[in-house]
């Protein structure tokens, strides 16, 4: 079976503030792989799914996302690569004010018109594809609730339903549990690893935990300072390895440093003055 | 001021309709500026060259004293209720638009920046991402906007832009102190019942 590449990375480096945060020397992902990413608070994680993402330039290299070259200037191609990576996040990002039904037509407007969703017009394709993500993620019952009145395991549940509504081919996910207690954790990782394969996604998440990385990926990243570390198949990560792996990374597991800042980035008009330096920001 | 007058019944009624009438056409008239404005005087939604310039065009329009708006727009179009609408509708888009920047700036990146990770455009992302977001506390100030409007539209007939002020003002200067106490009377249950109004809209929306 010849395998489909989806993300082609060589030699990128990301920069921001003069200093250089991602520097990734080679990466392939293939379609349909489960890669888990791990790695020390600051190590960089968001920020290179964030750069898969578009949202953070790379100064340097090649990186090819689907066929996408970066960088993608035009925005009617951003729109259709946002469109091709799905994206969860630790704390799910929801519109708290909007139903567990809007939030996963969310999902559909990279596919419609401004008029037709200004008008609130859905088509028969919009409607089935939503209500099979709500089907998937079991939330049937609490589709006319608002999002913020959901528990924290069902608001993930919705913004999994919102990214499969997308039809994504990668789906990133950036500490999906890390605000979950563990059992729940569990649960959302079984959930996301299902439809991953029901979908036939390639995802590639972001993990506190080496064992959550080794039950739930066939592949696991390893980062520090930006660079990966190591990269190999999940079953040839032993105890010892991860160890050895973390104590040279210098800590044991996930502690310190002010990882927080990429996600509390501010956001800013999408499309046209990205990039411009914000005044305070 | 005793014993009042009733027989300023009649104006008192259409005055004070028309003292409404100026302050809703006015609040809505503003309003319909004030949001569209507000959002483009963000300062994380646009560059600084568009913000800066309509901050300061809202600061400038906030520091004129109502009255002399009233003033200016009556001598550019005449006595009547419809230089007080422009005047309030102007004085409207500089508070309520502030208002609308700084709510702007304050709500959560997060989630409007998801949406823009689904390929959502601009306008769809302010449609379903910031307005759901920022709509009630858009309802409360446009609600105490409202009974400000309506508090500051009684006095602007003191410059003769129509309303309940002008008659107090006229029967004031004819030393009919009787008729005009009757018209404060319903100047202060009229602001009474709109503080009312928007106290209801506000316990509603949290
Ligand atoms: N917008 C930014 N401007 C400047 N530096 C940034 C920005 N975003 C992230 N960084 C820096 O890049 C480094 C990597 O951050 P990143 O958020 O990718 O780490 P992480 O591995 O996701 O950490 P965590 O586990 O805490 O989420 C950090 O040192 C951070 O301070
Ligand atoms: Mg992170």
């Amino acid at each position: 079976m010849s395998k489909e590449v989806v993300i082609q990375i060589e030699d990128a480096r990301v920069e921001m503030e003069g200093r250089t945060i991602l520097s990734l020397e080679h990466l392939e992902v293939s379609r349909g792989e489960r890669v888990a990413i791990i790695g020390n608070s600051g190590s960089g994680k968001t920020t290179l799914m964030r750069m898969l993402k578009g949202y953070v330039p790379c100064q340097k290299g090649k990186v090819v996302v689907m066929g996408d070259v970066f960088p993608i200037k035009d925005t009617h191609k951003m729109k259709t690569h946002h469109r091709h990576i799905g994206m969860i996040h630790q704390h799910f990002d929801l519109i708290g004010r909007e139903t567990v039904w809007q939030n996963v037509y969310h999902g559909r407007l990279g596919y419609v018109s401004l008029l037709k969703s200004m008008l609130g017009i859905c088509s028969q394709r919009d409607l089935q594809i939503c209500a099979q993500a709500i089907h998937e993620v079991h939330l049937e019952d609490k589709q006319r609730r608002f999002a913020r009145t959901l528990s924290g395991g069902e608001q993930q549940r919705v913004a999994i339903a919102r990214a499969l509504a997308q039809e994504p081919t990668i789906l990133l996910a950036d500490e999906p549990v890390s605000s979950l207690d563990p059992a729940l954790a569990e649960d959302i990782m079984d959930l996301l690893v299902s439809v991953c394969d029901a979908y036939k996604l390639t995802l590639i998440m972001s993990l506190h935990l080496p064992e959550l990385a080794r039950k739930y990926a066939d592949r696991i990243l390893a980062m520090k300072n930006g660079k990966i570390m190591w990269d190999g198949s999940s079953d040839s990560l032993s105890n010892d390895r991860i160890s050895e792996i973390y104590e040279f990374m210098g800590t044991n597991g996930v502690v310190n440093g002010n990882g927080t800042r990429a996600s509390r980035s501010a956001f800013t008009w999408p499309y046209g003055w990205q990039g411009q330096p914000l005044p305070g920001g | 001021m005793t014993p009042p007058d009733w027989s300023v019944w009649d104006v008192l009624l259409t005055s004070a309709i028309e003292t409404l009438q100026t302050t809703i056409a006015g609040t809505f008239l503003g309003a319909l500026f004030a949001y569209p404005l507000g959002v483009l005087a963000a300062s994380n939604w646009t560059p600084i060259w568009v913000h800066l310039p309509i901050k300061a065009f809202m600061a400038f329009v906030r520091s004129i004293p109502l009255l002399l708006l009233a003033l200016l727009f009556v001598s550019a179009v005449g006595l009547g209720p419809f230089p007080g609408v422009l005047a309030l509708a102007v004085h409207s888009v500089g508070v309520l638009g502030r208002f609308v920047a700084e709510e702007i700036e304050a709500t959560d990146p997060k989630p409007l920046l998801a949406l823009q990770g689904t390929g959502a455009s601009s306008l769809q992302i302010i449609q379903h991402g910031l307005i759901p977001q920022v709509l009630p506390q858009m309802v409360a100030h446009l609600a105490i906007r409202f009974e400000m409007n309506l508090r500051d539209s009684t006095i602007l007939g003191l410059v003769g832009a129509g309303g309940l002020g002008f008659y107090v003002f006229l029967y004031v200067k004819q030393f009919q102190w009787q008729k005009s106490g009757v018209l404060v009377l319903a100047i202060i249950a009229l602001v009474f019942a709109g503080e009312f109004a928007a106290w209801q809209v506000r316990k509603r929306l949290i």
